[in-house]
């Protein structure tokens, strides 16, 4: 017969260690439910859905023959291999259900800028210089918001383009 | 000589705090520190954009919009000629530098500050003659 010690059962224990256990897991669940509840808040920036004023049947994200559609009519592509994109002034970034990013900037009313094909994006509010993502292929729109609440693509300066590439 | 036995478990650990105290700070201290949030904390230490610093030309140094100025110029759509616009809201406080954005035209915008709550700023984004859209600036100097 194994020699079984029992005397630590026996002795009386304090109150502390025999809720000890209950404790902490009711701790554990507690911080389990702050965090999840806390990300579930605050990690999905909300994704953007605007209007189009040109009502185009292809638009970047789409799927023709099996092939991803990666930049559509309006867009002008840059062959950025890797490097950053900047945000011109402070403002803010979010994503579209197709995964193009939208920058619009706090000082520049009626303005909008569609980002395509961008990889590790920086979302939500953004300061000038700061980092909006990378990519390989940058399809860049620029949208003028209209009288009817859409967006039209229009064709936008160079100026405002080298802003985006380099770092102020 | 004399040796003292001491329990294994003693419920105070300190003087005067129990452990199930201390676990109760802990879990304290955790709480608040997962219900801060960094990013809020960061874009509030960030000094955010400033309108007023971006000020190329003071107009009138008095200028304010007034409650009623803003509710009339918000019923304005987009397209209509500056005149238009000038009848509710009037002179701006600054204008601010002039802008590329579309090819071939050339953006100025205009800032005035709110008068019934300074902490904002209206910028009006006009293209030519045109009225083409606003923004409210949160003003950090105020």
């Amino acid at each position: 017969m194994q020699d079984l010690n029992l005397s630590y059962m026996l002795a009386p224990r304090p109150v502390w260690q025999a809720w000890g256990h209950q404790l902490l897991l009711l701790i554990w669940a507690g911080l389990v439910a702050i965090g999840v509840g806390g990300c579930w808040q605050r990690s999905p920036h909300p994704t953007i859905e605007i209007t189009l004023y040109q009502n185009w049947q292809l638009q970047p994200g789409d799927t023709l023959a099996g092939y991803t559609v990666a930049g559509g009519l309006g867009d002008i592509s840059l062959v950025l291999g890797g490097q950053p994109i900047y945000a011109p002034y402070a403002g803010t970034t979010q994503l579209d259900q197709r995964g193009c990013i939208f920058y619009s900037a706090e000082n520049v009313p009626a303005y909008m800028l569609r980002l395509c094909g961008v990889s590790t994006p920086h979302l939500g509010s953004v300061q000038a210089g700061d980092e909006i993502g990378r990519g390989s292929m940058l399809h860049l729109a620029t949208l003028r918001k209209q009288p009817n609440g859409t967006w039209a693509m229009v064709e936008p300066d160079q100026t405002f383009i080298e802003r985006l590439l380099q770092h102020p | 000589m004399q040796v003292h036995s001491h329990p294994i478990h003693h419920p105070t650990l300190t003087k005067g705090i129990s452990r199930p105290q201390l676990l109760a700070c802990g879990v304290l201290i955790l709480t608040l520190g997962l219900s801060v949030d960094f990013r809020q904390t960061r874009s509030a230490l960030v000094t955010p954009a400033n309108a007023a610093d971006d000020c190329e030309q003071v107009v009138q140094p008095k200028a304010t919009l007034s409650r009623s100025g803003l509710a009339k110029f918000l019923t304005i759509p987009e397209g209509k000629p500056r005149q238009a616009i000038r009848q509710f809201i009037h002179q701006p406080y600054c204008q601010l530098p002039k802008l590329h954005i579309r090819a071939g035209a050339v953006a100025e915008r205009e800032a005035y500050p709110l008068g019934f709550d300074p902490r904002h700023w209206l910028v009006v984004l006009y293209e030519g003659d045109q009225y083409a859209g606003f923004e409210f600036v949160l003003h950090a100097g105020s």
